[in-house]
């Protein structure tokens, strides 16, 4: 394979701009597959499924493409679509060459188009940009080319496709040859490989999506692994055409797949760079980070005897997920359970449902905490991912909390509101960029904690639903924070702890036990609800004690039926968390978050 | 029931022979006609109801009760009851307001409640019972004591409340009416605890109260487990093992089809009954007798210390049962004692 004639790309876009059927119509017109094949493919792999339990991800595939009696190869890499997993998002793109940029003619431009450039454009990517669904009614193709222009395409650049119809893409195909460069890298030097993605297959370990950068990899060749500092014998080396298809070897510019007996997919970092043991390059790749979650919440099952079914969950879910953590943890008020570290609230959410939905197991999540900086009177810095490991107020001397840059995309009548909500959302204000007379984004310096807490409902709620938005952690900036507790009855529910904003506190607290005793049925007797910084209590309300519970009419034909109701009533309990002496519904525990869409769960 | 005349002949038809196939011959100590049937005959079906319990052995003290509605009392059926050994009466009053007699579709005033007591008085009848009910909605505290003056001013032997409940499938259900507020409700619970109390009467079970000595013997046969005969249709019978209910579908049981559902009762079933009914009881459960029936101690099957020291439960020697102020929260305590069963 002639280095020139290789073209490696990536498709990015804003969700549902259509990125996936522009991808397939591309195998299609490339004759990767047809749609009987298409067709055939699927039903291979749900066999293959089947059989042996395994689906493998279509993440970076292979293409040939005949252009001016040349025969071209396109490697089309495969990016995740949200914000949590931005990082993974930049590794792909370093794998590449060139990125169709796809933007919707009804849409335009959206928060992760421009998030999803600038991050092309910070890997030196050559960006094609295409307007997509030209075949809607709805489409607008002038006003979705005069955004374009404003970030700085001219007209000439801009292809125009329909994947639904088809219409547009063998331009596209042609573009991709004729601007997209040809990776560079010489294949005789040192082997410098990037790790782009990882997948676990029970039957043969870890597969890695690698990049050649420079120099020649072959299988028997023993690999070392310049961060992780591991070696491996490479066992296989294959390339997806879609079908996957054995190679001797893989030379710079290539991408392809490796095997090397690779037991866990926690031992393969994503960023790390590959090289020969016994000939390695001299530096690695730049742009490595080691995978840090951002967000901790810790999972409880509801049944205590479940605890074991919940860490065998846990373990499936990570062999294929290397940024997913946990580690036990006790919590008085919910039992056994995992701290579970997760990339962003997208990435919490999809986790948590799947734990319920493929393994039926009920849980209770208690609210997501971000990951705090505390400096000690000794001077020791630590960091804290769980409310109760916050030190006691005498031991603090400074905290500090994590920051992100956020991108807000909006139509220009709601600045305004927006700009409120951030400012009550503690951000600094950085300045705006006007794409067009309509619309523009915003940039905030914002405390991550408020992020999670509601600023994205928030968000939709004052704009309609019109703003997008997008964020990178910036680092940590000192902040006055407080740890508040919520009593039941008097006693600390330790699972409701949450670390505040001091000057949120009390609006925070008020919030809280109003939201408690909404959600908290009335006991048998009165129930007090405070929340509390140390020992002063900042909100307080009570649960009014059940006043009628009875089945007042009880003669022959009723008793049947009183055991009945006492019975089901007895089930009812079973849903409930009994906390100290006060039955505490599932719900609770997620009522610190205030969020709509928590609610609705 | 809807009132058809056939019906109620076909209807009679089917009790007798129902009575004819599930009576054993046992000697009865209560017998009650109730359920709004005793309404809905005329003097002739009347006669030939108590002619169809005529082969009911009754025991020399019986308690042989009636329900009636008082728009339905007249001279005739008195006499009739009368000459069949009826001794004691039972009147839904329900309330004298306005509105929720509007609610329940009834209209009757004050004069003529009055009335119709006399004349079941005249004939010699002293054991009465009155209904009382409470909690419609919108109702108040006011209208609550009316209804208690009245009630007292006829010097019943005994009186039941029912707070009204909005069953599924009603008709008032299917309007939508908000209920009484359970705070509310509380409220009145208490006043008509306190009112009668006040005027002598002994609060024996959660929603009945007597004079003295006037307890509902065949109500006490309910809530102290034992087992009867129910016959007609929606009736419900308790005998050996098994606790049965009849159909409410009135085709169904001129069919002879009157059984709805069985339920088969295993020792801790029976257990579980004779707690819950037990404890609706100002006597409450009488530890001896469990002991006997069961041959263990309530407290080795069931650890209710947490109930005890919270007071919600009471106990002495000879006796465990509900503190009169906690039995409008009977169902969350029971539910309690009964999630302490010892393993």
């Amino acid at each position: 394979m002639k280095q020139e004639n290789i073209r490696n790309f990536c498709i990015i876009a804003h969700i549902d701009h259509g990125k996936s059927t522009l991808a397939d119509r591309i195998l299609e017109q490339t004759k990767a597959l047809d749609k009987r094949e298409l067709k055939d493919q699927m039903l291979d792999s749900m066999e293959l499924e089947r059989e042996r339990g395994i689906t493998i991800k279509l993440n970076a595939v292979q293409l040939t493409y005949q252009y001016q009696d040349k025969t071209y190869y396109f490697h089309l890499i495969d990016t995740p679509g949200h914000v949590d997993f931005s990082y993974e998002v930049s590794r792909s793109l370093a794998a590449c060459e060139g990125a169709i940029l796809v933007v919707d003619a009804s849409q335009g431009i959206e928060a992760q188009t421009l998030a999803n450039l600038y991050l092309a454009l910070d890997n030196h990517l050559t960006v094609i940009p295409v307007i997509n669904k030209i075949d809607l009614p709805s489409a607008n193709v002038e006003k979705v080319e005069k955004e374009l222009e404003t970030i700085g395409f001219s007209k000439e650049e801009i292809v125009l496709t329909s994947a639904k119809t088809g219409e547009g893409i063998n331009e596209l195909l042609k573009k991709i040859i004729e601007i997209i460069p040809s990776p560079k890298g010489n294949k005789n030097k040192p082997l410098k490989a990037l790790v782009f993605d990882s997948l676990y297959d029970p039957y043969r370990g870890v597969i890695v999506s690698i990049r050649i950068v420079e120099g020649t990899l072959h299988v028997k060749d023993t690999i070392y692994m310049m961060e992780t500092k591991a070696s491996y014998e490479v066992t296989r080396l294959s390339i997806n055409t879609p079908k996957e298809k054995e190679v001797e070897s893989l030379q710079a510019g290539e991408v392809g797949y490796l095997y090397a007996s690779i037991k866990s997919i926690q031992d393969i970092h994503v960023g790390d760079t590959i090289t020969i043991k016994d000939n390695p390059t001299s530096e690695k790749l730049p742009g490595y980070k080691p995978m840090k979650p951002m967000v901790y919440c810790g999972i409880y099952p509801i049944e205590a005897n479940k605890f074991e079914d919940l860490r065998e969950a846990l373990e499936k879910l990570q062999l294929n997920d290397a940024s997913l953590v946990f580690e036990p943890e006790t919590s008085k008020a919910l039992g056994f359970g995992f701290r579970c570290g997760f990339l962003g609230l997208l990435h919490m959410e999809i986790i948590e449902e799947r734990i319920e939905r493929e393994f039926k197991i009920n849980l209770i999540a208690t609210s997501p905490s971000v990951i705090y900086e505390i400096i000690k009177t000794d001077g020791k810095k630590i960091q804290i991912d769980s409310p109760s490991k916050m030190p006691k107020k005498e031991e603090i001397k400074k905290t500090l909390e994590p920051y992100v840059l956020a991108n807000i995309f909006t139509p220009s009548e709601y600045i305004g509101p927006i700009m409120e909500l951030c400012q009550n959302k503690r951000g600094t204000f950085l300045n705006m960029e006007y794409i067009d007379q309509e619309r523009l984004t915003l940039h905030y310096e914002l405390p991550l904690s408020e992020i999670v807490y509601d600023f994205f409902d928030h968000l939709k709620s004052v704009t309609k639903g019109y703003a997008s938005f997008d964020y990178e952690l910036i680092g940590y900036k000192e902040s006055n924070l407080v740890k508040m507790d919520i009593l039941l009855n008097g006693e600390i529910v330790d699972a409701l702890s949450i670390i505040v904003y001091q000057e949120f506190a009390h609006s925070r607290g008020k919030t809280v036990v109003e939201k408690l005793k909404e959600i908290i049925p009335r006991q048998m007797f009165e129930v007090p609800i405070q929340a509390a910084i140390g020992t002063h209590i900042i909100a307080r309300t009570d649960i009014k004690a059940m006043r009628k519970n009875v089945l007042a009419k009880c003669y022959g034909g009723d008793i049947t039926r009183k055991k009945k109701l006492l019975e089901k009533q007895k089930e009812g309990k079973k849903r409930m968390k009994k906390i100290g002496s006060v039955e505490v519904p599932q719900e609770a525990f997620l009522s610190i978050l205030s969020t709509s869409e928590k609610k609705d769960k | 029931m809807y009132y058809q005349k056939d019906l109620v002949d076909k209807y009679l038809l089917a009790l007798e022979k129902e009575i004819q196939k599930e009576y054993q011959g046992d000697i009865l100590s209560t017998i009650y006609i109730g359920g709004g049937t005793p309404n809905c005959l005329n003097v002739r079906q009347l006669k030939k109801l108590f002619a169809i319990l005529k082969p009911l052995k009754k025991s020399p003290n019986i308690e042989f009760s009636i329900e009636l509605n008082p728009e339905c009392i007249d001279a005739k059926k008195l006499k009739i009851l009368k000459e069949n050994g009826i001794n004691r009466i039972s009147i839904g009053i329900e309330s004298i307001n306005k509105e929720n007699q509007e609610f329940m579709q009834r209209k009757i005033s004050q004069q003529k409640i009055k009335e119709k007591i006399n004349l079941v008085q005249s004939y010699g009848w002293n054991n009465i019972n009155l209904d009382l009910m409470y909690g419609f909605p919108d109702e108040n505290l006011s209208t609550l004591n009316s209804d208690l003056s009245f009630l007292l001013s006829l010097q019943p032997k005994h009186i039941s409340t029912y707070s009204l409940m909005i069953e599924k499938h009603t008709k008032i259900f299917n309007q939508k009416i908000t209920p009484i507020s359970e705070d509310i409700e509380a409220k009145m619970y208490k006043r008509i605890c306190k009112t009668l109390k006040e005027n002598g009467y002994i609060h024996y079970e959660i929603s009945n109260f007597c004079q003295k000595g006037y307890e509902s013997k065949h109500n006490l046969c309910y809530w102290n487990n034992e087992q009867y005969y129910g016959f007609g249709l929606g009736a419900a019978s308790y005998l050996e093992n098994k606790r049965k209910i009849n159909t409410k579908n009135i085709n169904n049981y001129i069919k002879g089809n009157a059984c709805l559902e069985i339920e088969n009762l295993t020792q801790k079933d029976k257990i579980i009954y004779q707690i819950i009914l037990n404890l609706r009881l100002k006597e409450g459960l009488n530890k001896e007798k469990f002991q006997l029936m069961y041959q263990k101690g309530i407290n080795e099957l069931y650890n209710y210390q947490e109930l005890i020291q919270n007071k919600w439960l009471k106990e002495d020697r000879k006796k465990l049962f509900i503190p009169e102020k906690k039995w409008y929260i009977s169902n969350s305590i029971l539910i309690q004692l009964l999630e302490g069963e010892v393993q």
